[in-house]
């Protein structure tokens, strides 16, 4: 049914697979028995709160933190136990973590040192990266006179030069301002296309991880809760913790009181509201339904639930108007509308209808 | 640039020259004044200007050997203390908690100790009948006790303990303020432990070994009481040349010479660390 659903696919098909990381620091458990698989090419993003665990699992992946229990496997090869030096997964770092004491160039060629790549060799390959994040006119400049986004840019250059197998990305956009964030958000997803590398993308900035990856994988508290396409995680999120963590939605408990093949129905506050699903009768549920799906007016086609609500209030975001309806917590509601119609204000009663197929329905917590 | 130099208001005393003053003020009495005397005596002979204190202390071969023997002190006490105090001073910034207080007290706790309790201590563990013949001897490592105490191995070895704080505590700061993150990256691309140390570790280090290094040279070329307290007349020093100088021969225009020649070697030291670090600090690159 929810083909969107936590997609464990470990030692098949992916490119990168971690089977069942777990990891403790002391009493608190950060990685919980963990398992995420990604393709060859893909862009995932691993969203979730702060203190989710989402730096550790890079870390364990890059080879910079060993987890108690677990496998990770790259191109088939397990590389649980190799050192981070020998794993060849590059890491944009959080805040980047440039070399004070390189300069653009020298940063960018680190990596090819190391490695023992041979001057006449490295110099193209430098070169080569410093054109692919237009930074050719800084080369010779410190890092310390660089912008924040150039600095960004430096990062991605650096951990690309070396062709690794694996790129891991950590917020590399949250030092950046808003206007910033969202030019490099789209050149970094065509660069890394450009590039044709599989690469994990960490953020706990849902709109960007809905603009810049293949997949998102929404993590809480040290486990992977959905792993799915943006419009899959959006349109049919796994929990609860999902729905709330991506995008805002209605939220109703009730009460399931009649069920038909496939579609049951629950009485709520705004009253019975019909649901694709299979129940038992009496089971207390949450039915969910996203601001854009609902419409006004009773007469949409097919839109078999009609509810009537009172308007809490009206916030207007350009192109579109959201109504807040007034509800009791838990429940509450949000509505988005092309258009505010004449006539509705704060305090009046609205018909609100829905298809059966939009509506979304999770046990009670 | 111009144009705000062409902008700019003429200079005023600000905030921060009048903070300075009192130092600056106190530092005059207490230091340039003396200075200035001690320069003064170096080139007053019985009769008038003279060079003749300088003329001793650099022409004579017992002079010039003291001078040796100081700036040796001086270099084995700092590779040592270096070679001790570098690993140490990562250990001190990496370690946490108890650990981290602990190391703290190992390091530091030698220096709110007296000098002449600590030159006690020794002599308890490095005398023919001491702790340290008496271990050897029953480890079976030795057959009959080793003389320690009055050699240079000994003076050596307490000039590290005395002197390796100054080493540390420098390194340390820098240290602790390194990003852990950028030996990651390193390796991340590939480098080794060992490129990583060279290439990333080392560099950064560099400002806390050069005030360390710097520091310690310079205290330990001009020690006076360790090497005193354990060689006695056996090995001198610069600064106990100055002190019979000044003390038991009267011979003012001697001391302030050797007073001076000390000076330079130390101001050189001090100077080109200063040198060093603000070549360090400034990134390359434009
Ligand atoms: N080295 C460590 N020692 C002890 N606890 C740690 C260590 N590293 C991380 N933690 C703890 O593990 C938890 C997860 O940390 P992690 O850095 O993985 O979170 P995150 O999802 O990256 O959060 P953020 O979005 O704030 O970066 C946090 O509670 C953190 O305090
Ligand atoms: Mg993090």
């Amino acid at each position: 049914m929810r083909d969107g659903g936590v997609s464990v696919g470990v030692g098949a098909a992916g490119h990168l697979a971690v089977s069942g990381a777990t990891k403790r620091f002391g009493a608190a458990l950060v990685l919980d028995d963990l398992s995420i698989a990604v393709a060859k090419g893909e862009f995932v993003s691993l969203l979730g709160p702060s203190g989710c665990g989402k730096t550790t699992l890079l870390r364990c992946v890059a080879g910079l933190l060993r987890p108690d229990a677990g496998r990770i496997l790259v191109g088939g090869a397990d590389i649980t136990t190799l050192p981070a030096h020998r794993r060849n997964v590059g890491v944009v770092f959080q805040n980047y973590a440039l070399f004070p004491h390189l300069t653009v160039a020298e940063n960018i060629g680190f990596g090819l040192r190391a490695q023992g790549v041979a001057k006449r060799e490295a110099a193209p390959r430098i070169a080569e990266a410093l054109r692919l994040v237009r930074m050719e006119a800084h080369a010779d400049k410190a890092i310390t006179a660089l912008s924040g986004g150039q600095q960004q840019r430096v990062a991605v250059a650096r951990a690309l030069v070396v062709r690794p197998s694996l790129l891991l990305l950590d917020e590399p956009f949250s030092a950046l301002d808003r206007k910033l964030r969202e030019t490099m958000q789209v050149e970094l997803k065509q660069l890394l296309r450009e590039v044709g590398i599989t690469a994990i993308f960490v953020t706990h900035d849902q709109e960007e991880a809905l603009v810049v990856s293949d997949r998102i994988a929404v993590m809480n508290a040290g486990r992977i809760e959905q792993l799915a396409d943006p419009a899959a995680l959006y349109g049919r999120p796994s929990s609860l913790y999902v729905l709330d963590f991506v995008g805002q939605s209605t939220r109703l408990s009730g009460r399931v009181v009649e069920t038909a093949s496939n579609e049951i129905a629950i009485d709520t506050a705004l009253g019975r509201i019909w649901a694709p699903g299979s129940f038992l009768r009496g089971s207390p549920v949450i039915v969910a339904v996203r601001p854009e799906a609902v419409t006004l007016g009773s007469a949409q086609d097919g839109a078999a639930n009609h509810i009537t609500a009172r308007v809490a209030e009206i916030s207007f975001l350009g192109s579109r108007t959201q109504l807040h309806l007034d509800l009791v917590e838990p429940d509450r509601g949000v509505v988005e509308l092309p258009r505010l119609p004449d006539g509705i204000a704060p305090g009046a009663s609205v018909p609100l209808s829905f298809r059966v197929a939009d509506a979304m329905v999770f046990p009670a917590p | 640039m111009s144009a705000t130099a062409l902008t700019a208001p003429p200079r005023r005393p600000d905030g921060l020259t009048l903070l300075v003053l009192p130092a600056l003020a106190f530092l005059g009495v207490v230091f340039l004044l003396p200075l200035l005397l001690l320069l003064w005596s170096s080139i007053r002979g019985p009769g008038g200007f003279s060079l003749n204190g300088y003329a001793r202390v650099l022409g004579d071969a017992y002079y010039l050997q003291v001078m040796l023997q100081s700036l040796q002190l001086g270099l084995i006490t700092t590779g040592g203390a270096l070679l001790l105090g570098y690993p140490a001073a990562f250990a001190l910034a990496r370690a946490r908690g108890y650990a981290q207080v602990v190391l703290f007290a190992l390091i530091f706790l030698p220096l709110t100790v007296s000098i002449i309790v600590k030159s006690f201590g020794w002599g308890i563990v490095l005398r023919r009948d001491g702790i340290l013949n008496w271990a050897m001897e029953n480890l079976g490592l030795i057959e009959r006790p080793v003389r320690m105490i009055f050699t240079e191995g000994a003076l050596y070895a307490g000039m590290i303990n005395v002197f390796l704080p100054f080493m540390v505590l420098p390194i340390f700061s820098v240290v602790r303020m390194m990003d852990t993150r950028l030996p990651d990256a390193a390796a991340t691309l590939g480098a080794s432990p060992w490129f990583r140390f060279t290439r990333v570790t080392l560099p950064l280090s560099l400002p806390g070994v050069v005030a360390g290094v710097s520091i310690t040279f310079s205290l330990a070329v001009s020690a006076y009481v360790t090497p005193s307290l354990l060689m006695g007349d056996r090995f001198m020093t610069m600064s106990m040349v100055m002190a019979k100088a000044f003390l038991n021969l009267r011979d003012w225009q001697l001391g302030a010479a050797m007073a001076t020649v000390l000076l330079a070697v130390a101001i050189t030291v001090v100077v080109g660390a200063a040198w060093l670090q603000k070549r360090l600090a400034t990134p390359r690159g434009s």
